[in-house]
């Protein structure tokens, strides 16, 4: 009982959903990065151009997004320390 | 004097301590982006290094978890801190001589911990801050790692998965410099503040400090951010190879998952003090990013080496610290004891590598 008192709950629920917010968070929008790019490159081949634009944008803003979160991340890890 | 010239050793064996940390956690930072082939591993190593200094200035916390968290404050002098980083370096040393990755972060407080039983009895240890602040979140990080990065790689192969491999591959292995670049950052963050920890622990002891005013002076953090980025830079192939193709082979979009997993484990952590091991969390992290594909491809007997070398690392750590302390009381309570043990350990130190680099050249970079 004194050992599991000794646990700060709270610090380790942090440390997982901080942990899986920003790891799955950062695939996810990577993966969108990657499908738009991806997705842009072929359409363009086709000459397809609008749909070649709207996956570019997807690119961009899954790029934007996957360092948004990282620099969130640092940010909230300097401040809270 | 007598004193001085303990603390004098004490930092200069913690420096050393931080280096070989950075010597040796060097493959936890980069094996999976050199063994994807997303950066060649000169640059990897270098950027590494970099970002292990810069990560170093982030993060007070974990230096306050190592500093107040395991042991009794009246129990410590400098001598018991000297102790106990030898404990720490020769378990570090072991297994970096046989290529098995275990943690310099417990074997940091195993051997402080060894130490400061064999000068003040089980007393002066917390038993509950070890088990809190240590071990659980020894065991549970890893296992958050897994599961991200397992997690991340079923979304990741769901999302991409019918696209052409080639450009999948080459958007990854882009993703991966900024994953690798994260966790060196990341392991910058936690590791470099272990030592930051020990070398405040010995200023307290000293005097220099007050125990109830508890703060890293900065010249103790451009020091240590200073000794593990140079410790990063100098490498480790051996464990590179260990880690990067012996757990698991991995494609552009896994080292992506393990990575990110880890850098995302280790900041969290550091975020709430605690002192987590690198090595532990990315090994986590590659397994669940393997496990997830195809269970089958995770090599388990290298897995349980490892596991096995976690396990070993704070009781070893521990005995080599106390064993220390109990030799250095044999010269008195002044310096000689603290001296003695630095000469006979460089005198070792200089034999083994002497006989590493006659015995191997580095292992060849994947081409």
């Amino acid at each position: 009982m004194i050992a599991l008192a000794s646990i700060d709950g709270g610090a380790l629920l942090k440390m997982l959903y901080w942990s899986l917010a920003a790891g799955v968070g950062v695939a996810i929008v990577f993966s969108l990065a990657v499908l738009g790019a991806t997705r842009a490159s072929d359409m363009r081949r086709l000459r397809r151009s609008n749909v070649a634009t709207a996956y570019a944008t997807l690119a961009v803003v899954g790029l934007v997004l996957s360092v948004g979160i990282v620099v969130l991340g640092l940010i909230l890890v300097a401040h809270k320390s | 004097m007598s004193g001085d010239i303990i603390l004098i050793i004490v930092v200069a064996t913690a420096v050393a301590f931080d280096f070989t940390n950075g010597f040796h956690d060097t493959a936890n930072v980069v094996a999976t982006a050199i063994s994807t082939r997303a950066i060649e591993p000169r640059a990897a190593i270098a950027g590494a290094s970099l970002l292990n200094f810069v990560g170093a200035f982030i993060s007070l916390k974990v230096a306050a978890t190592v500093g107040q968290g395991f042991v009794a404050a009246r129990a410590v002098t400098t001598t018991v801190v000297f102790a106990g980083l030898i404990g720490a370096i020769a378990w570090n040393l072991v297994t970096w001589y046989y290529g098995l990755p275990s943690s310099s972060s417990h074997a940091l407080i195993g051997g402080l911990v060894g130490s400061v039983v064999a000068a003040d009895g089980w007393s002066a240890v917390s038993g509950g801050g070890l088990f809190g602040k240590l071990i659980v979140p020894a065991i549970v990080a890893p296992i958050v790692a897994f599961t991200v990065a397992g997690l991340s790689i079923l979304i990741i192969y769901r999302i991409v998965g019918r696209l052409r491999p080639g450009a999948v591959g080459r958007g990854f292995r882009f993703g991966q410099l900024a994953s690798s670049g994260l966790l060196a950052l990341s392991h910058g963050t936690n590791d470099a503040q272990k030592t930051m920890g020990v070398i405040t622990l010995a200023l307290i002891a000293h005097g220099d400090i007050s125990a109830h005013g508890f703060h890293v002076p900065a010249w103790v953090v451009i020091l240590s951010a200073s000794a593990i980025a140079l410790g990063t830079f100098t490498g480790g192939w051996r464990i590179i190879k260990t880690l990067g193709t012996r757990i698991i082979k991995m494609d552009p979009a896994q080292g992506f998952a393990a990575q990110g997993a880890g850098a995302a484990v280790i900041l969290a952590a550091s975020s709430v003090g605690y002192p987590l091991s690198t090595t532990h969390v990315i090994s986590g992290g590659i397994m669940g990013a393997g496990a997830a594909k195809q269970v089958s491809a995770v090599r388990w007997g290298v897995a349980g080496n490892i596991v096995a070398a976690w396990v070993l690392t704070l009781p070893a750590a521990a005995v080599v610290g106390g064993v220390t302390y109990a030799i250095s009381r044999l010269f008195g309570s002044g310096a000689v004891g603290p001296v003695v043990i630095t000469v006979v350990l460089l005198a070792a130190l200089a034999l083994v590598f002497t006989r590493r680099l006659q015995q191997s050249t580095p292992a060849p970079v994947p081409s």
